[in-house]
């Protein structure tokens, strides 16, 4: 069986990612668990008016929503360090010991340096991702040629609460965010929180078909739901339950 | 990044094989050896294809058996009783002192003596009543109806006459004559009616020895053989739904000489059956200027009938069904149901003095009758006994008389009736054996009607004392008929459970043969094969003996329980005495979970009449799921190469999936959130003509798309030219050319004659599916594999040594996909076939389905999935998703009975139902076909076990549908009761059950079959492993 034996399989790539953990500070570790618990608050809050108005809900709760996320990033979690003072990891892919994300050591020294790259990451997720979730939303079935606000801000909303981090903590770096659309980075926090958005959405649809005639099955009322759900309960599975494991394929 | 591919392509494109060949020179001794083992293997591989075959007839065996035990028990039976009603013995007297016998008339004197009965198929009733407000083309069209009844109420009435589903022809006819309720398992023989049995009004007319006359619609004559006169009858084919004219145009011309004074003594009863308005429904939609055209056509006919008729005759006009807002019907939707009856006589006895409603209803929820209450009126009032087995109650309107109510009339009629249905209904009891509990409720009202009656009669014929009395009688007829509908709905659980458990267990063995045999899949064969067999033939014949033994009857049934019993204990025997073999069929990797999960969400998704109303686009958000998944994984190759083809396969499929979901035939409960667009407009049933294009786009591009995926391995070589390059290319354009040459004869574009039209299409399409189905096969059974052999010739030393010598190098480009590429050419003659029978949007989806299989395959190739689950639950899916995509939902009026017509001029059996069924399954055939691919695609020549993988890949397949199968069945049965079961869960179930056999045999007979020579080929080529 010569031929089998020059058969080489695709070889994959092996994840060097690590998961991270909150700064240690005590208010760190404090508004870590505030955050969540604020950001379902204000879910909560919006629900009625979600129901009776889609789009102006959606639009209204950006503000605060990204405001939560953006002092969540600064309080809670370790900046990405940017690309400069890492090494190239495409010219040396062989080399697997490289770490990208740090154990939370320091709390990085100004304020300046983490709000800066707050901000950065909320334009980010606001300019490339939710456009891009919305293409995923409209591949998945969402309607194309109607409710396009609801589609835009719907993936908005998933983009600000799961991707805004991403960007804040692993930065813009091709080589983590090759390891982000493969979805092989540990658990964590960040990621348990874009897996359960995600997840969320996804189960948010179930609902949808029911003949039950309520309003808040209307598009997308179930989706942000889900995300909104899926992204607090994950965001806790990542944190404690599956820390540091990885989604495995094969 | 383009020359990367391409060095990679290179790398891929051929092997170079010299060593081997150089090997070989050296073992020329060996030769006959070689040649010998050669010889053994091909004839091990036969013995073992043929035995992998019969294992899988096994499993259509079971799977057959299961679902013909589950639709016994679950498709509604009526005992049919064979008592007829006589003449001279009615049931009930209708006074004290008896001449049982009216002189004119048996049971009740007659008021006509000669009847004109014209059944204008799908009449819906909005069709004939007057409508302001934003009009369609239907509305307003034919008047005469509405205009008659409103002018001289006392000649005419109209009202909406309320179909019992299923709304098939065939059906109504066979309810309208005998005046009671259809049964579901009917619904299926809509192609080969058969004449009824039980007692009907027309068996009734010919026994007083009345001349029957019947025009148009031949079903009549498949239901009432040699009933009519056969000088002055006339029957038109009534499938041809594509000619409007040729029946309505015969019917008119033999009819209006009939009705003239000088021929009237010749017949007593004439039935005209038009059915250019539901053709039109069929064909263009209501809401098209073709059925406007045909609704004020008969407009004018009847307009002519009327001033023909003589005094003594009865002019009816009925509808036996209505048409949905595409125009098809079969199913029980208002508007399928909603037919329209309308009664003419020059005497002037019709009145509306028992309600006082002189107008028509504005719409059908008004003052409906039942379409079973026109035996009873037509029998009374033509002097005929009412057929034994009728539960429908004489319409008020036909016997009240103008003026004044009748009372003493009616409440006689009804006493009739009633009196009739108490007989039926006892005879019934007794015959199956029921409790006389059942009838207890409505029994009362009979002797209360009774009771009232007989003292209105004592009392001197005072005419009000009579209305309670009809009052009573139609309650009793009511609330009979709502029992026996009930009782009708019953199921005979033992055999349906007995249908589950087979299909049941057909999962588990195709489970544990599919997933947990690994890698023994071909040796285990022989194994399960002939413990099945043995124990299969044993318990038949033991079953069989001992019901002949005991009961006498039933044998049949005893013996294909015995036998799958038996195949099923067979199974379980081999494979528990086989345990060191097997795993637990659970999944080992996300990819397995995936499978399980999209299955099982869906299965259970079946229980839900929600779930099942959109199982479009969940289907769509499945695929697309995996495709994300697929990208995902794809993402975590660590070469480029790999990594890139991964990557833009899944975003193909996943762009692909989406691009198809647009196009959309909404089912009824999908309104008002869905939008056809699978024909020109949600009321038609017509493609615009811009979607003509889509059959163009698809023959230009997709040739040329394969041709791409082929040369990725460099496999693009001899019999892929010429059947991808050229066969291909060609009978696409064909389908193209006969769709262009559809519409033009549908729109009128040509100034040509239509039948020669009609010619030149028929002869195009039959080209196409010869060519593809004769040429095709003939092609792939002798092709050789798809490889180019380029031979370097041997450069000798020159004598002074200056070049150095250099061997003879061979080189064999497609070697890659050596398995794949030939197979695929099998999938590409299917393409053109379920390319024809689609239309053209069909046809797009079609298409787009061929390229998404080959992006599956791709990414089942990088991501290393070809022993995994995913790949033929995927393919399932995308059957599913495609079978909706195609216009099709799981509904009887979604079949597109026209494509029986596409190679055809008339219905000629089998080939008229199987066009359709090639049309309606289309997406499932197509994947079943390519399921072989799954293990084959980029596989070495050699590889050992490849066949045993191609089974297991089928099996999974089949596995797919038949837990699909599975789950419709079982939620079919636990909702038996449910408001909606009818509508949704037993259409479902057949249209599951349907697939499952057709998948089957698809796959037993092209998806295995056809690996014989597929491997013969290559192995001609490689040699045997």
């Amino acid at each position: 069986m010569t031929e089998t034996a020059t058969e080489a399989r695709p070889r994959k790539l092996v994840p060097i990612s690590q998961s991270i953990s909150v700064l240690p500070t005590d208010t760190a570790r404090i508004y870590n668990y505030i955050h969540p618990v604020l950001i379902l608050s204000l879910y909560y809050l919006c629900f009625p008016s979600l129901v009776a108005d889609p789009v102006s809900t959606l639009k209204k709760s950006i503000a605060p929503l990204a405001h939560l996320q953006i002092i969540y990033c600064v309080v809670c979690l370790p900046p990405s360090k940017g690309s400069s003072t890492q090494p190239t990891p495409s010219t040396t892919p062989k080399k697997k010991k490289v770490q990208f994300a740090r154990p939370a050591a320091k709390v990085p020294a100004t304020l300046a340096s983490r709000i800066v790259p707050a901000l950065f990451s909320f334009l980010l997720s606001l300019s490339l991702s939710a456009p891009l979730l919305t293409v995923v939303l409209i591949l998945f079935g969402a309607p194309l040629t109607t409710h396009f606000w609801h589609n835009l801000l719907c993936a908005t909303h998933i983009s600000l609460l799961g991707v805004l981090p991403l960007f804040y903590v692993h930065g813009v770096d091709g080589r983590m965010w090759r390891e982000i659309s493969g979805a092989c980075l540990p658990f964590d926090e960040v990621w348990g929180g874009v897996v359960g958005s995600v997840v969320g959405a996804w189960l948010g649809a179930i609902p949808i078909p029911l003949d039950w005639d309520r309003e808040w099955q209307k598009w997308p009322v179930t989706i942000v739901t889900g995300t909104y759900l899926g992204w607090f309960v994950f965001r806790f599975a990542g944190e404690y339950l599956l820390k540091g494991k990885r989604i495995e394929f094969d | 990044m383009e020359q990367s591919i391409r060095s990679n392509a290179e790398s891929l494109a051929f092997k170079d094989v010299t060593v081997h060949y150089n090997n070989a020179k050296g073992w020329a001794a060996q030769d006959t050896e070689m040649r010998d083992t050669n010889r053994m293997k091909e004839i091990q591989f036969k013995a073992s294809h043929t035995l992998l075959l019969l294992f899988f007839l096994w499993i259509f065996l079971l799977h057959a058996i299961g679902i013909y035990f589950f639709t016994k028990g679950f498709l509604l039976t009526r005992l049919v009783l064979d008592h007829k009603s006589q003449c001279d013995s009615p049931p009930i007297e209708l006074q004290q002192s008896s001449p049982s016998l009216f002189a004119d008339g048996c049971w009740h004197p007659k008021t006509f003596d000669k009847a004109v009965i014209i059944i204008i198929d799908a009449l819906r009733y909005d069709f004939t009543v007057p409508f302001s407000g934003e009009t369609h083309h239907y509305h307003n069209a034919l008047k005469v109806l509405d205009e008659t009844a409103r002018q001289t109420p006392e000649k005419a009435f109209l009202l909406p006459f309320i179909a019992d589903p299923p709304t098939t022809t065939l059906q109504r006819l066979k309810g309208l004559t005998t005046g009671t309720l259809p049964t579901f398992i009917d619904a299926g023989s809509n192609f080969a009616g058969t004449a009824i049995e039980e007692d009907n009004l027309v068996a009734q007319l010919r026994g007083a020895g009345k001349t029957m006359v019947h025009l148009g619609d031949d079903t009549w004559h498949s239901l009432f053989p040699g009933y009519f006169d056969a000088d002055l009858t006339h029957a038109y084919d009534s499938f041809n739904v594509w000619d409007l004219h040729t029946v309505d145009n015969g019917v008119t011309e033999h009819l209006l000489p009939l009705l003239n004074p000088r021929n009237s003594s010749k017949w007593d009863i004439i039935f005209g059956h038009y059915l250019g308005v539901d053709h039109a429904g069929h064909r263009y939609g209501p809401d098209h200027l073709a059925t406007n055209a045909k609704l004020r056509e008969m407009d004018t006919v009847l307009r002519k009938v009327i001033v023909l008729l003589d005094e003594k005759t009865l002019l009816v006009v009925m509808g036996d069904h209505g048409m949905d807002v595409k125009g098809d019907h079969g199913g029980e939707s208002d508007d399928e149901i909603e037919a329209a009856l309308w009664m003419y006589s020059k005497r002037g006895v019709f009145g509306r003095g028992h309600n006082g409603f002189m107008v028509p209803p504005a719409t059908a929820k008004e003052r409906p009758v039942g379409q079973i209450d026109l035996v009873p009126t037509l029998s009374l009032l033509l002097g005929m006994p009412i057929p034994f087995n009728n539960l429908g109650a004489p319409i008020a309107e036909a016997f009240t008389g103008p003026g004044k109510p009748d009372w003493q009339n009616l409440a006689s009629v009804n006493a009739l009736a009633a009196a009739q249905i108490s007989n039926y209904q006892r005879e019934y009891s007794q015959a199956r054996g029921l409790t006389e509990e059942i009838f207890l409720y409505p029994q009362a009202f009979w002797k209360d009607g009774l009771l009232i009656w007989r003292e209105a009669l004592k009392s001197g014929r005072h005419n009000d004392r009579f209305k309670p009395a009809f009052e009573s009688f139609s309650k009793y007829q009511q609330e009979t008929l709502k029992i026996c509908r009930s009782l009708w709905a019953r199921f005979d659980i033992p055999s349906m459970l007995e249908g589950i458990a087979i299909l049941m267990c057909a999962v588990v063995i195709l489970g544990t043969y599919a997933r947990s045999s690994r890698p023994m899949t071909l040796e285990l064969i022989p194994i399960y094969l002939a413990q099945m067999t043995m124990f299969g033939v044993l318990s038949a014949v033991f079953c069989s003996a001992l019901t002949l033994l005991v009961f006498g009857t039933g044998i049949v049934n005893a013996a294909l329980l015995g036998l799958a019993a038996g195949g099923i204990s067979g199974f379980t025997y081999a494979s528990v005495n086989l345990p060191q073999i097997f795993t637990l069929p659970f999944p080992r990797s996300l990819w397995g979970w995936l499978a399980v999960v999209l299955t099982l969400s869906q299965s259970v998704g079946y229980a839900s009449n929600s779930y099942t109303i959109w199982e479009d686009e969940i289907m769509l958000c499945f695929l697309s799921t995996f495709a994300l998944i697929a990208f995902a994984s794809s993402m975590r190759q660590e070469f480029f190469i790999e990594r890139i083809l991964g990557i833009f396969q899944a975003g193909i499929f996943l762009v692909l999936t989406r691009l198809a979901s647009l196009s959309r035939l909404c089912r009824e409960e999908q309104m008002p959130f869905c939008k056809s667009t699978y024909y020109a407009s949600s009321t038609s049933s017509t493609s615009a003509p811009w979607q003509l294009l889509i059959p163009l786009v698809s023959a230009t591009l997709l040739p040329a798309v394969i041709k791409i995926y082929y040369q990725t391995t460099r496999s693009y070589q001899r019999s892929a030219t010429i059947w991808i390059g050229f066969a291909a290319r060609l009978g696409l354009l064909g389908s193209a050319i006969y769709w262009v040459l559809d519409a033009a004869d549908d729109n009128d574009w040509l100034v040509v004659d239509k039948s020669i039209l009609r010619t030149v299409k028929i002869v195009i399409a039959r080209l196409i599916l010869g060519v593809s189905l004769v040429v095709g096969t003939t092609m792939f059974l002798w092709s050789n594999p798809c490889i180019s052999i380029q031979v370097t010739p041997e450069v000798n030393g020159s004598a002074d040594g200056e070049v150095a010598p250099k061997p003879k190098s061979v080189k064999v480009f497609g070697y890659a996909n050596v398995h794949g590429t030939r197979y695929f050419l099998l999938v590409v003659s299917w393409l053109l076939i379920l390319t024809l029978l689609q239309k053209p949007m069909g046809s797009g989806a079609i298409g787009i389905l061929t390229i998404q299989i080959l992006a599956l395959l791709e990414i089942i190739d990088t991501n290393n999935l070809s022993q995994s689950a995913i790949g033929p639950v995927v393919l399932g899916l995308l059957g599913s998703f495609h079978f909706f995509k195609t216009g099709h939902q799981a509904t009887l009026s979604s079949i597109q009975w026209e494509s029986a017509f596409v190679a055809l001029k008339t219905i000629r059996y089998p080939w008229s139902p199987l066009l359709v069924v090639l049309n309606t399954f289309g997406a499932q055939i197509l994947t079943t076909v390519a399921v072989p691919l799954i293990a084959l695609w980029k596989q070495p020549p050699k590889k050992s076990r490849l066949l045993g993988d191609v089974a297991k890949a089928l099996a999974t397949l089949l596995l797919y549908y038949a837990i699909i199968n599975l789950a419709t069945t079982m939620w079919a049965g636990w909702l038996r009761r449910h408001l909606m079961l009818y509508r949704i869960f037993s259409p479902r179930f057949m249209t599951g059950a349907a697939v499952l056999l057709i998948v089957d045999l698809i796959g037993i007979s092209v998806g295995i079959g056809s690996l014989r020579w597929n491997f013969t080929s290559i192995a001609e080529v490689f040699g045997w492993n």
